[in-house]
């Protein structure tokens, strides 16, 4: 594959032979020599600890596996801990992979007020902390997608699909959580120049678990308190879970005039976005087997000396209802 | 359960024995003294036996800082684990009848977001350790009332009181992470003399209190009468309803102490203190097994918070599948609960 591209490339070169291939063949050349280091990357006989916060949802699931599987790949033991959302659990197995000396530990999603303290005692016993989706001055490195480009993007689309006015429902119940902190403000920074368009007092509380159950109950609540077509245009979360229950509670109740907005990527969610005639509108996908395996990466990186970005960013895909089929194919779901 | 054994009528035990002998076993008094021995040693065998083994094949698990960890991991839910003994001593250990409160685990939840929110509001670490011990004498209280005064079945009363607990929790933090750092509470959760983490030593010393209390003190004696045999409690004049009041509040307090215990361990109070409760009552439950009568004791429910606390330290230390942990947990507490039981059974026949 990379020798394909270097051939290619120079073959490209002496066909043209002008200056300006010249450095269209150099950039071609640098980009293969990155591909040919990343290629090279190991981690033999590296231990490599991978606490998550909990594998329920799809987007933690498939990280966390891809994680497992990137660090076998590149030759490394992988030291896998899943605290199942359970808080005390998820200080219980940091606190144990402390002890056990990894060579670096990988920590995906969790509540930063909980786990960061656990980051700075391993960042202390010299243990490099990685995180995915944590913004903590502890880590290295944080592989997370661009929250504020998702935020802005899916914000944007809620906008234009209302028309720039009306009340919009909002579930705001992890806020604690950074990166639905990142994607919150900036629906609240678009709609600041939307003067028409209304956030809902009291915001909606989303819980996990029974996530989906819950979320169709306080959307039936307020649906029985906005009766009249039109007094509410949009419902809005950080997630796509909430988004999943919203979505049932609306065509339940016949409320299809009501569209939906949420991030993650779900298939159930992106196959409701595909449906015509379901509320969901848009679904921004992240990429979590991507962001487990760029995450590693970066681990074999930086032990093998690199120094890395405070951020790594892996690209978000907006679906909405043109083009979820082409996003879905991009992440390899039905 | 094993401890009512001195309910069963002398006729049931008259009729197994009279099977016993029409069937002709040989030496049933041979097989009961056995049964004896495995029984009373065979709960702490297994228990040495898993540490052995971990021992030989973990790495890292015999360290000082490992057993540190263990202990201050199990702090929280043996603080639990002992309170819910308490008022299992003291309401009798039949499961459904008998004492038990299911709210210890959203008393914790409670308290400690009462502890997180008065922290976050600018008061001190005295007020919110005040406020999170009330928190939870209070809700002792109400249980206490609910049993002696209105003369509910605890299974039931504390459940309810229980959904009420968790709901004042939602109220209070409207289900989100209330974040809280003080310098006490970084003490609580830090590493303490020898490499040992401070709430481990907190764990032993309040063990330690409340064993000398319960186990070495006439009022531990009054209890334990009081929840085996009520009537003659009764008859000899101890005031059943008292005891059985006072453990709701002591348990209440546990939770509440549990919930300062939490908000160190975890930077502030979180959600889902509920998961808490069946591990909780598994704890209290198991604990039996580490008493040579097989009866709740305070030291019995440590060494069955040890043993889960260990139990899932040297999986992890083992790199066995996390997917895997809770099952074979639950596995090999069902071996334990069926093997002591069946034997327990024999002993009582």
């Amino acid at each position: 594959m990379t020798d394909d591209t270097f051939s290619g490339v120079n073959r490209r070169n002496l066909l043209k032979l002008t200056a300006v291939a010249g450095v269209v063949a150099g950039t071609g050349l640098l980009s293969a020599r990155t591909a040919a280091a990343e290629e090279g990357l190991s981690l033999k006989g590296k231990r490599i600890g991978i606490s998550t916060a909990g594998t329920d949802h799809f987007f933690d699931l498939q990280a966390y596996n891809a994680q497992v599987e990137e660090v076998k790949r590149l030759g490394g033991e992988p030291i896998a801990v899943d605290a199942g959302r359970n808080d005390g659990k998820l200080v219980s197995q940091l606190q144990t992979l402390i002890a056990q000396k990894p060579d670096a530990i990988v920590q995906l999603l969790g509540t930063l007020s909980v786990i960061d303290p656990w980051l700075k005692k391993a960042r202390e016993a010299d243990i490099p902390v990685f995180t995915i989706d944590v913004g903590s001055v502890n880590s290295i490195n944080n592989s997370t997608s661009d929250n504020w480009g998702i935020g802005k993007d899916l914000a944007l689309q809620l906008v234009s699909d209302i028309g720039g006015e009306g009340n919009i429902v909002v579930f705001n119940g992890f806020y604690g959580v950074t990166p639905c902190a990142i994607r919150y403000d900036q629906l609240v920074n678009v709609t600041k120049y939307f003067p028409k368009v209304q956030i809902v007092q009291p915001e909606l509380r989303d819980v996990i678990p029974n996530t989906v159950q819950d979320a169709f109950t306080q959307i039936t609540a307020i649906l029985a308190k906005y009766p009249e077509k039109g007094s509410i245009k949009a419902i809005w979360s950080a997630w796509d879970i909430p988004q999943l229950g919203a979505t049932q509670a609306l065509t339940a109740a016949g409320r299809t005039e009501i569209r939906t907005y949420g991030v993650d990527g779900s298939p159930e969610v992106l196959q409701l976005v595909a449906d015509p005639n379901s509320p969901a509108a848009a679904d921004v996908a992240q990429q979590p087997a991507e962001l487990g395996r760029v995450a590693i990466r970066n681990v074999a990186r930086y032990l093998a000396g690199e120094t890395l970005p405070r951020e790594t960013y892996v690209p978000a895909l907006l679906a909405n209802k043109q083009n979820v089929g082409e996003v879905s194919k991009k992440l390899g779901i039905g | 359960m094993l401890v009512d054994a001195p309910y069963i009528p002398a006729s049931v035990i008259e009729i197994e024995a009279q099977k016993a002998f029409e069937t002709g076993k040989p030496g049933p008094a041979f097989g009961r003294q056995l049964a004896t021995i495995a029984l009373r040693g065979g709960a702490l065998a297994v228990f040495i036996g898993v540490l052995v083994v971990f021992s030989v094949t973990a790495p890292f698990f015999l360290t000082v800082g490992n057993i540190g960890n263990v202990l201050g991991q199990s702090a929280i839910a043996g603080v639990l684990a002992i309170g819910l003994t308490i008022v299992i001593i003291a309401g009798g250990s039949n499961v459904v009848t008998g004492g038990i409160d299911l709210s210890l685990a959203a008393n914790m939840g409670l308290s400690a977001a009462v502890y997180a929110s008065l922290v976050q509001a600018g008061h001190g670490d005295g007020l919110a350790i005040l406020g999170a011990l009330g928190t939870g004498l209070a809700i002792g209280a109400v249980n206490a009332a609910a049993v002696t005064l209105a003369g509910i079945v605890p299974l039931l009363a504390t459940l309810a009181v229980m959904n009420v607990v968790a709901g004042l929790e939602l109220v209070l933090t409207q289900n989100t992470v209330v974040p809280a750092s003080t310098d006490f509470l970084a003490a609580l959760s830090a590493g303490g003399p020898f490499g040992i983490p401070v709430l481990a030593y907190i764990l032993l010393g309040f063990t330690l209190v409340v064993a000398a209390i319960v186990q070495y003190t006439p009022l531990g004696l009054r209890l334990y009468a009081v929840g085996a045999f009520p009537d003659a409690a009764r008859a000899a004049g101890l005031p059943v309803k008292s005891f059985v009041a006072g453990s709701f509040l002591a348990s209440g307090l546990c939770g509440g102490l549990a919930g300062v215990l939490s908000v160190s361990y975890l930077s502030g109070s979180t959600t889902g203190a509920g998961d808490m409760l069946l591990p909780v009552v598994v704890t209290a439950l198991l604990g039996t097994v580490f008493s040579r009568r097989l009866v709740p004791t305070i030291t019995g429910t440590l060494l069955s918070a040890l043993f889960v606390g260990f139990l899932i330290n040297g999986f992890q230390l083992l790199n066995i599948s996390s997917t895997l942990v809770s099952g074979v947990q639950g596995l090999l507490i069902l071996l334990v609960v069926s093997a002591t039981t069946l034997l327990g059974r024999k002993e009582n026949a």
